[in-house]
Order: C-alpha cells, then structure tokens, then sequence
C-alpha cells in the first residue's frame, strides 16, 4: 500500500505532499521524504558509471526503512517525485508504472493555465486522480 | 559491542599448557605468541598443578532435557582453561641424570597423561639442555622418554635454550639439528597438535549433528556452535560460517517449538544466543571484507526478528535488543569499512542491494537510537502500568545471571551454600522493570543520534542530518535540557524554513516555544508564537490534523489562532508566561519591555513587512514628496496597532502615526516635541491584506532621503521594529512563495509596487550666479593664453566662494609628458596653468584674512570674495601650453547663499570649457648652392644611404640657406624678427645677415608663408657643424599681447673641402647671329695632378667652337678654364650643349642640371628708343 506521495519543487520544497493513511503519522511521512532527498541528491550528483540508463527518470529504490520502502523519481523538468510504500516485497516494474501514471498526472496539472509554475499544486482534480492512481497499485502487488 | 565478553570480540587463539622447568616459561611463551597466528600457553610450574586442567566431565544422560542452550562460559573455558596440547618441560640433568630422577620423570609423565587422556589432549615432550651439556644426553633415555609418552619422534624436542641459533631452530625451524629428534620447531609442532585436537573434537561433536544424535534443538544448537568454535580455532572460516548459519536456522525454528521454559524468558534466552550467533557471523563477514553480504544478511535476520515482539509486559527488552543488534553492526561497519568496502561479492544477492545508505554506520546508529527510543517509550508504559514494582525492588537483587547464556535465576542461601531456583515469568518480569528502571536511556540515545548526526553532517546529507538532530532535540526536550535542545531545534528550523516544510517546521517550532517557556525568555517566546500564527496553512487535511506534532499540537487554523492571541496576551502584559517545570512566572511589564526587530532575513518578516516607497526618485530642497507605507501581516487575526513610528536617516523627518480609533493612547509621551504626529483613521492589519498609508515629507537638506525603520507599538511594552524594504526589492519568504494565495500588490500604483524604492535623493539648491569663462579662439603653443573668467551674481549673494580649476587632457592622459613625471620642470608638462590674476578686490572691509590661493600646474584654488546680489568679479587665468594638446578646463564655483548660516550646504556650478592648443608658425630651411658652381665632395659621393640626410657643404664656398615661416594657425600673426644665433662664435662660419628686425612688421595671413635668404660660409672642416638656431619673433595681428619668440634648430651640417670645383660661366642672354663664351673653370685645391676628361655634346640651337671632347690635366692647387665660343641659331630660352666633367681619379662625373643650361637668346640686341615715337 502506498502510504505517501510527494512532489517536491527545485529548492526542495514540498509543491504536493499527500499520505494515505489513517493513522496520524503525516510528520513522520514528512521526515521520510525529506530525508530521501538527500539520497536523490547524492545519486544525482555521483551517478554510478556503470549504472545502464543515466537519462532514466526512475531513481529506484531510495532506502528502505524497517517498514517501509521510498522510491524516488526524477523529473526533467528536475521536479522530485517520491513515493513511500509499506509494501516491502514491491517489484521496481511496478513502481516505475506507478511514476509514469503519476507522472502523467503531474504534468496535466501543471499544464493547468490556472497554475502558476512552482507554487503548490491545490488542483482537486489532481488530487481525486491521484487517489485514482494509488489505490489499484496496493491491490495489484498484494496480488 | 563492548558489552560482549573478549572471547567474543577477538578470534579465538588456540591454547597448549606448559608444564615444568617454569624458568623457561617466558621464552617459550614469549615466542609462541609473537608467532602468526599466536599460540596462548597456560604456565604451570611443576606437575602437581596438573589439577588446574579441569577433568572431563561425566557424560551427560540423554534422557535428561538440556537446562539451557549454550553454557555462559563455554567459549571462555576453551580459550583460557583447556589447552589443546600440553607441553611436559623436563631438564636433561633429570632425563639422563641418576635413576631417582628419572623415575620421578617417568612418574610425573603417568600421571599428566592419565589426567589428559579422558579430554584427549595432545602432548609433547620437550628436554630442556644445556649448550656445551648436550652431546650428555643419553640416548637410550631419551628414546625410553618417547616411549613411555607414546608419542612420535618428532613430538619430543631437545631444546638448548642458552645457544642462540640453536635455540632459534629448536623453536620454529624445520631443519634437522645435530640431534635429529628435535625435527621440527616448538610452535609448529604445539600448532600442529593444537589444529589436530580441535579438529578431532570438532568431528567427534559433529559426528553427533550428521547422525541426528540429538534429542532436542537446544543440543543442535549447542553443537553447531561448538563445531563452529572448533573450526575457528582452525581458522577455518568458511566451516565457521556455515555452522553458525546452521545454528542460527535451528534456533529460529525454536521460537515456535519449544517448552522447555516460561516463554518470556525462553525467548530472552533465544535472543541472547542469537545475539551472539550475530555477532559471530557479521564480524566474520565483514573481516573477510564481504561487507556486501553482511549488509544483506543483517537485513534479512533483523527482519526475520523484528516480529519476535514477546510479551507485551517485556515488549522493552524486544527493542532494547534490537536497538544493541543496530548499534553493534553499526560499530563492526565502521571498524572494518575503511579497508573493505567494495569487495565484489561471489554469490549472487538473491535480495535487491542494499541501497546507498546501507553502507554508512550512521544508518544503523540512527536505527539504533530510533529503536532505542522505542524501548524508552515502552519501558515508561510498562512501568506505568505495573502497579508493585517497588516492592520488588529488594528480591531483585537475589536474581543473577545462571550458567546458561540469556538465562537469570534466583541466588538463595542456604545452609552456608548458594542454591539457584529457577524464576517464574512473572519474576523474570519485575527483575527486567526493576532493571530497566536504573538505567537513563536518554543519554545513550542522543549519543548514537549524535554519532549518526555527525557522519551524516559530514557525508553532506543535511536533511538526514537534520532530522536526526530533531530526534536529538527531542530527547534533551524531554530530558528539560531547554538551552541544548534549542540550539538545535533552531538550526533544524532554519533548514525547514528554507526549503518550505511546513509541518516539520510547525512540530519544531511548537518545541521552540515550549523551550522558551522553560528558559521564561518571553522575547523568544513571543518570537516563536508569533512565527507559528503566521505560518501558511498546510495543504491536505490529513496533514493538518496529524496529532504527533509534539507540543504544538495539530497544524490547524484553530490552533494557529489560539497561539496568535496568547501571544499577544504575553505582549500586551495580559497573562503571565509560565514554565510549567521551573513554576517561575514571567510578565511584560514596563521594567521588562518587549523589542522585536525584523530584518531582511528575520523568519517573522511574514508576521509584519513594512514596505516603504517614495513616489518621486528626486525632490527639490523643500519639496514635498509622497511618501507609502504599506503594512502586511500573515496572522491569523487581525491586529491593531497603536502607533507607529517611521524613522529616516534624517533624524529631523520622523514622524509619528497614530491610531485614530485610540485616542487615548498616552504612549506618544515617549517622543520628542516638536516631532510630526500623524493621526491614521485606523492601524488594523488583516491577513494578507496591504496596509497602505501616504503621507507627504519635506526635507531641506540635500543628499540621500531614506528610511530605516518603521516601529510599530501595540500596547505600552511592546514593540516590533520593522526594517524598511523597497517594494522593488521585495522578495517574498520562502514558506509563502510556493503557496497559492491572493497577489495583491503593496502600493495601488502597480508602476511604483514594481520599481519604488525606500530613499529619495534630495537635490542641491538652484544656483543663482553666472560663471562665465571668456575664450579667445585656441591658444597658441608658447603664449601665455588669458582667459578671463567671470562670477556674476544674479539672485545670490557669494559667502565664503570659491573657485576650482582643473586641467584635464580630454584624450585622458597626464598633462606631463611620460618622461620625467617627477620634476614639474615646465619642460615636460604639456599645458601649465601659470597664474591667476584678479582685479583688485574692492575692500570694503579690510582685506579678507582668509584668501586662499593656490596654484598647481594642473589645479588652482582662489578664493571669491563675498559679493552682494548683482555684483560681479573676474579674474584671468593664465595658461600655457608648452606641447600642442588639446584641454579641458573645469572650473567650479562653491558658494554659500548666506553668510549666517554655516549649516547649511555649498551650492555649486560648474563650468567647462575645451581649448586646443595649436603651434603658431612652422619653420623649415633649405640650402642652395651658387648658380651654376659645383664643388666636388668626396664624402657626399658615398653617401649612398637615405638615411643620412645631413647636408654637406663646401669649406669657404659660398652656401645659399632659405628660411621659411609658414603660419599653422588661424589668426593673422605679424612677424616682428629674424636671426640666427650661431652657436660657436663667428669662427665656425660666417653667417650674412645675422639679424634682421623687419622695418615694418610682416603680417603673415594663415596658411602664408615667408621667405627670407641668409648666406652661410663655413670656415671648419668639421663633420659635426653646428650652424645655430633660428629666432623668430611674433605677436597676434589682433591685440596687444606680447610678442612670443619661436625657435628653430638648424640641424648640424658636414662641412668638407671640396677637392676640385666646377664653374660653368656664360652670359645671361645671347642674340642670334652674335657670338659668345661659355666658359668651364676646373679648379683642382688638391696637391695632386688631376686629370679630367671633359666632353661637350652638340646642340642644334648652337654653331660651337672649341675642344669637343679631350683629356687634360690640372695642376695642383690651380685652375684650367675650357673656353668655348657658341653662335646661337634659335631664339627664345635655349638649351646650351651639355659640358660632362669626369674626374679620373675619383671617377666622379658633374653634368650640370638643365636648369642651369638655360639661356635666353633675343632676335637682336634690343634697342631702348628713349625717344618719342613722334619724334622719328
């Protein structure tokens, strides 16, 4: 199950941040995407030589904390996409077909002319899309 | 990893026994443990200490249920108590000495093998010698000796301890020595034997493993790891590996299987055994460098223990040993990962790798602290919900750790003898609540976050770091160290600040505050509140509602507006800020007043921003000009403020708004009289709303107009002091520029929200005096130019004037010329400014004592004296221009328009104007040689070269030198003189005329040129003649300046005797029919015999007579004249025959120019009839 989504900006600002659970650990989610974005900083910055694609968008599996995984995703637009999932057995295919639906999405709203490039992004659309995108993804990998 | 006994922690040494001859104990010892790999020895002196090797125990019955999994001192016992092989030291004096000696030999040699056989240790015979002794050994004995050991001939050693090489080869060499039973060195053979023990015990116990011999998974365990042991006493890692991994399986199929004890504590008891299986395996990992497969192998076990929560009462434990599991991997990942840390891994990693941060010791010491903390939490609730602790606390100290590994039980005494008595699971519990109790974990905590903070500080992973110090805080938070937790709140706030997390920042903030209260620093307090209130709402409801935000509670607006009005309460000295720890009370009270300032980069900028533009860039002195203040607060309520005070840098300007809807106010007593109060029909700030505020300002004082500050009060002890900002430089704070928000702008003018800007230049003063400078056209070069300047007061009187003069060049460089910088010489400065002359001041009160006048070549300074209005004073600058270059003359005039008043400022007025300065004549010179005479120079004839264009002339020959003035400039000059100065005196040369003063002035127009014709004889044969210079005197045709004198350098001339002379003579005219001489003279001055070749060409104009062609010869220091007589047949200007002159002996030619061959031929001789005609 995905239990956060967050789009973050070129000055490592949160633009989307959205958990889905019930519990109340939003803040704790908060500290988990923030954290990852020192490890997108790093792999951006050193790619690994013999990584096989430089130019993919998908960054991979950030760092798994003991319960959950964050997965990042990077735009060309340098937009940070990153997602934290409690599922610990998740298939990098499954993910990347998740950032692309997501990524999609994104670019729908930010194509909004009611949008103004590099605030946050409030669309309900978005949002109700979003949650669209998520729930089928916790059903297919339980499977 | 401390908390692990040394066994664990260092790689198992095998151990052997010495026994006897104790005095060689410290070599052998010494030796065996400088040896690779070491070899430790248990000393015992003499035989009879052969008890210390504890006997072998009775076998145990297997139809007894094990008590435990692994004993506590196993491990310790065959690393420090039963020795692999034993060493039987006997001196030779006893071996092969009288027979009482060596049948106590053969006695103590019974006895060490009959209490070393049940364990199966090995022995080794060693006979001690002497150097010069040994040959004395018997060999029969000695033979006997190995017979009655039983062992090989190579286990039995003689050893001379007091021979150095032989010592040497007795201890470690293999080649034989002159006794050929000491084969093999002392360490190989101990090593030898130690290996074949622990491998025969090593097999003998996993005989049992592969045969099942086993009745439960306790044994299993236990044999693996013994196995396991024996094999790392081999150095045998791989079988190590494998069998704690075996071990590890079978232990964890036992969570779910076993009864053998109270479950609490039969899973404590699995976890200490796992811990140390752990420990095993990831040190032995990461020191044969496969960090790779450590890493992973650790994810694996800890996430197949993470389930294993227990009890609910013991759930501590659970974390507190997960916690430790972190730490100590984090303490092995930093001990061996300098030197391994990319050792490609053989076996293919079925689970993804491990990801950056898997590498770095600081994820596991935050993981570690994390769980840690956990256990902190779960401690507390435990204690909390465990109602008799206390009254345990006195049994617990009975509970001891028993002889199984993670296993506790009670100490009793009993009959002067210990029992232990197996716990109850309910005891178990209290002892481990008992336990947990007496130990702080808070400070064991912050020291792993601080590890981890500090290595992800330095690997450049800020935010990790930051988060890490957040954790930190928290703990000292929670620990009321208020001042610590503070200093690192606020530096994790800074960061979340910058990059806009909100919720982050509203948890960190909300600490802040508390830490405040705890401080009662009512400034901070107030500061932290007041930056929470005005935070941007978080987007998403879940967010906002998150309730572990600590202290600051949910991120909702409700809250936020709670904040904002007890902030406000403090402020305004309504309540009182207490600290609920310290019960001390803080109140705002006028002794305590609260100052806030807000500057450029302060985080409450978005509590209060104050804009300031001027509408005009520039005002006149006096003029009034709009002034707006606009006022924006992001509080969640609004605010009114009672007044509000605007500051500039001119003290004089400041004025004062104040509230129109609180008359009442009497805090404007704080300000000086005199000072401007403005009264604002309301000061309200509401959210995000623009407070806009005009008001006109006047300054008199020229200069810079800017505002600093705009002090808002509210109530009578608080004050927030805004910096002005310029609506131009208005960038918005990170947290509010991602949000999406209504724009609006701060001033209505959208122009000036754009580009106003906070100061105002105020200019100087109109000036009311004329400056004028008069020019004359260019200057001449050598002239002394006037130029009159005049101040003409039109509507100011002058006070204190004064006038500045500035040379400039307009191309931009000096007016010196580069060469000599240093010396104001007037040589090398190009334009000077010589004098400054002004008309007699009209004294009306004594002369003015302070004058000032000072003149530089390029700057002059004179002071004006005071003139009324409508009087005027001039003065002439005199300059000189010593070079042609153009200039630029600054003049500026500094006044003061009143006498009284020395406050006020200088009015200036400048003025500029360019001047050229121009050479006034040229002068050029030619010489001429005689009509119609050459002299024959030698050096001129080889002179070939362009270059040398020095003129030659002849030695007391008569020279023509023609002096040209040509006027460059463009006024009409008269020319008053001409001479030459002959340098040497008259001796040198003659020069005809010497002087000439014109009678009448020569006016020479522009662009004219004048002639005038000296004669030059020279009188020295010199190479070097120096003629003299040319003075010409000058004055402007216009005005009645002085005259000026310009001068001209004749260039040196070579002056040589001419070695033979050319003369052609004729008449100057001819008539036709009538006959004439033309007549060449060859004058020969040299004391030689010259011989000429002359030759005449004929002309068709002329009949001639005379030697046409002919060789001749002149004699010395005399002339010979070829004379020829010509009869003209043309008329008109006729071309005489050309007479070629060759000298032999310097074979130089002279043909006469055409021009000189010219003569005039008339039909007949004229006839001047000086008659009238009428009279014929």
């Amino acid at each position: 199950m995905i239990v956060c989504l967050a789009v973050v900006g070129h000055e490592n600002n949160p633009l989307y941040i959205q958990s889905f659970t019930e519990s109340d650990d939003a803040l704790k989610l908060h500290h988990i995407v923030h954290c990852s974005l020192d490890v997108i900083d790093e792999r951006v910055n050193n790619p690994k030589k013999s990584s096989p694609a430089i130019n993919e968008a998908f960054l991979g599996l950030l760092y798994p904390t003991e319960n959950y995984k964050v997965y990042g995703y990077l735009t060309n637009t340098k937009v940070k996409f990153i997602l934290v999932t409690t599922d610990l057995d998740i298939r990098d295919a499954d993910v990347r077909n998740f950032f692309r639906k997501f990524h999609a999405a994104y670019v729908d709203a930010v194509s909004n002319p009611f949008h103004i490039p590099g605030k946050k992004i409030t669309s309900r659309t978005f949002g109700e899309r979003v949650s669209s995108i998520v729930k089928p993804f916790g059903l297919n990998s339980a499977s | 990893m401390e908390d692990f006994p040394e066994e664990l922690r260092t790689p198992p040494v095998a151990l052997s026994c010495l026994i006897g001859c104790p005095d060689v104990h410290p070599l052998i010892t010494a030796h065996l443990h400088s040896q690779q790999p070491p070899i430790n020895a248990i000393a015992l002196p003499d035989f009879s200490k052969i008890s210390m090797i504890p006997p072998k125990k009775p076998s145990r019955d297997p139809s007894e249920p094990p008590a435990g999994i692994i004993k506590r001192d196993w491990f310790s016992k065959h690393r420090t108590r039963i020795p692999a092989v034993v060493a039987a030291i006997f001196s030779s004096r006893d071996v092969s000495g009288d027979p009482v000696h060596w049948l106590q030999v053969c006695t103590d040699l019974d006895k060490l093998k009959a209490s070393i056989r049940g364990r199966n240790i090995k022995l080794v015979v060693l006979v001690v010698t002497k150097w010069n002794d040994k040959d004395n050994t018997s060999e029969e004995r000695i033979l006997a000796l190995r017979k009655r050991a039983e062992i090989d001939s190579k286990n039995l050693i003689i050893f001379v301890p007091d021979h150095e090489p032989e010592l040497q080869q007795c201890l470690s060499r293999q080649v034989p020595l002159i006794v050929p039973l000491s084969k093999f060195g002392l360490w190989t053979v101990l090593g030898e034997l130690a290996n074949t023990y622990y491998r025969d015990e090593g097999r003998r116990v996993r005989s049992r493993l592969e045969k099942k011999n086993y009745t439960s998974m306790e044994l299993h365990v236990r044999y693996c790891f013994k196995v396991a042991i024996y094999a790392e006493f081999r150095r045998d890692w791989l079988e190590a590996l494998k069998l704690y991994e075996d071990a590890y399986h079978a232990l964890r199929e036992m969570v779910g299987t076993s009864t053998r004890m109270p479950p609490i504590q039969r899973l404590v008891e699995i976890k200490a055994v796992a811990e140390q299986l752990h420990f095993k395996m990831s040190t032995l990992l990461q020191h044969g460098g496969k960090v790779l497969e450590a890493i992973t192998w650790f994810r694996q076990r800890t996430a197949n223990y993470r389930k294993l929560v227990g009890a609910p009462e013991v759930i501590f434990l659970h974390w507190e040993w997960l916690s430790r599991q972190y730490m100590v991997f984090a303490q092995l990942l930093e001990t061996s990962s300098p030197n391994a840390l990319h050792v490609p891994s053989t076996d293919p990693v079925a689970e993804e790798k491990p990801t950056e941060w898997e590498f770095h010791p600081a994820y596991y010491y935050q993981l570690a602290a994390s769980y840690l903390k956990e256990k902190n939490t779960c401690l507390e609730f435990a204690l909390s919900m465990s109602i008799d602790v206390g009254a345990f606390d006195g049994s617990a100290e009975s509970v001891v750790a028993s002889a199984y590994l993670g296993q506790y039980s009670r100490l009793l005494e009993h009959e002067d003898a210990f029992i232990t008595q197996p716990l109850t699971d309910m005891e178990y519990v209290h002892y481990a609540l008992a336990e947990g109790k007496r130990f702080k974990d808070s400070f064991e905590i912050i020291a792993l976050l601080k590890k981890s903070f500090e290595a992800y500080s330095s690997s450049k992973a800020e935010r990790t770091a930051a988060y890490c110090g957040l954790q930190m805080a928290r703990e000292y938070f929670s620990l009321n160290d208020f001042s610590n937790a503070k200093q690192i709140f606020d530096s994790v706030a800074n960061l979340y600040r910058r990059e806009g997390w909100l919720l982050s920042l509203w948890e960190v903030l909300g600490y802040l505050r508390e830490c405040s209260k705890g401080t009662s620093s009512a400034k901070d307090f107030i500061e932290y509140s007041l930056e929470m209130a005005s935070l941007p709402e978080t987007t998403g409801s879940s967010e906002s509602f998150s309730k572990d935000c600590g202290p600051a509670e949910p991120a909702t607006s409700s809250q936020r507006e709670k904040i904002h009005k007890e902030a406000f309460e403090v402020a305004r000295g309504e309540s009182e800020l207490n600290s609920d720890e310290q019960n001390s009370a803080f109140k705002v009270k006028s002794d305590y007043p609260i100052y806030l300032e807000i500057d450029l980069i302060s985080p409450l900028r978005v509590t209060l921003l104050a804009l300031v533009a001027f509408h005009q860039p520039m005002v006149k002195p006096g003029g009034q000009s709009l002034i707006t203040i606009s006022l924006r607060s992001q509080l969640p309520i609004n605010v009114e403020i009672d007044q509000l005070e605007v500051q500039f840098n001119q003290s004089e300007c400041n004025f004062i708004i104040t509230n129109g809807q609180k008359p009442q106010i009497s805090s404007i007593d704080i300000v000086q009289p005199g000072h401007r109060v403005e009264t604002a029909p309301d000061l309200v700030l509401a959210t995000n709303k623009w407070l806009r505020l005009t008001y006109d300002i006047k300054s008199d004082l020229s200069g810079k107009l800017e505002c600093i500050y705009v002090i808002a009060r509210i109530g009578p002890n608080f004050t927030i002091c805004c910096r002005a900002e310029s609506p131009a430089l208005m960038n918005d704070s990170p947290l509010w520029k991602f949000e999406n928000r209504l724009e609006t702008i701060p001033i209505k003018d959208p122009g000036l929200a754009l580009s106003g800007q906070k100061a105002i230049q105020v200019e100087e003063p109109e000036p009311q005096v004329d400056l004028i400078l008069d020019s004359s056209g260019p200057a001449l070069v050598g002239e002394s130019f006037i130029l009159p300047v005049t101040v003409a007061s039109r509507g100011h009187a002058v006070h204190s004037g004064e006038l500045k003069i500035n040379l400039v060049d307009t191309r931009g460089g000096g007016l010196l010329s580069p060469r000599g910088e240093e010396s104001f010489s007037s040589d090398n400065i190009h334009v000077e400014l010589v004098d400054i002359s002004c008309d007699a001041p009209q004294d009306k009160s004594g002369a003015p004592s302070d004058k000032i006048q000072k003149i530089q070549p390029s700057f002059g300074l004179i002071s004006v004296p005071s003139l009324d209005m409508g009087e005027s004073w001039s003065c002439k600058l005199k300059i000189k221009w010593n070079h042609p270059k153009p200039i630029m003359l600054y003049v500026s005039l500094g006044y003061l328009p009143q006498s009284d008043d020395p406050s006020l400022q200088k009015v200036h007025v400048h003025k500029s104007l360019q001047i050229e300065g121009k050479i006034a004549v040229a002068i050029s010179h030619r010489y001429m040689l005689p009509f119609r005479q050459d002299p024959l120079l030698l050096s001129k004839l080889k002179s070939v070269s362009e270059t040398d264009q020095t003129p030659y002339l002849a030695l007391n020959e008569k020279t023509l030198l023609i002096i040209s003035v040509k006027n460059s400039s463009e006024v009409p000059l008269r020319l008053l003189s001409m001479s030459i100065e002959t340098e040497e005196k008259s001796v040198a040369c003659t020069v005809q005329p010497q002087q000439e003063e014109f009678r009448e002035a020569i006016v020479n127009m522009p662009g004219e040129e004048f002639k005038k014709v000296f004669t030059i004889i020279p009188k020295v044969n010199s190479t070097k003649l120096k003629i003299g210079t040319v003075s010409l005197r000058w004055e402007r045709d216009s005005n009645d300046t002085s005259s000026q004198v310009t001068k001209y350098r004749l260039p040196d001339v070579n002056v040589e005797l001419p070695l033979l002379a050319v003369t052609v003579e004729c008449p100057p005219h001819a008539f036709l029919g009538n006959p004439f001489l033309y007549s060449v003279k060859i004058l020969n001055q040299t004391e030689m015999l010259q011989e000429i070749k002359c030759s005449i060409s004929d002309s068709q104009s002329f009949v001639l007579s005379g030697p046409h062609s002919d060789t001749m010869l002149v004699l010395p220091r005399s002339a010979q004249v070829l004379t020829y007589m010509l009869v003209p047949l043309g008329l008109g200007s006729l071309q005489l025959p050309r007479v070629t002159v060759v000298s032999m002996r310097y074979s130089a030619g002279l043909q006469p120019s055409t021009a000189s061959l010219l003569v005039f031929v008339y039909p007949t001789k004229p006839h001047v009839d000086l008659k009238p005609p009428g009279d014929a």
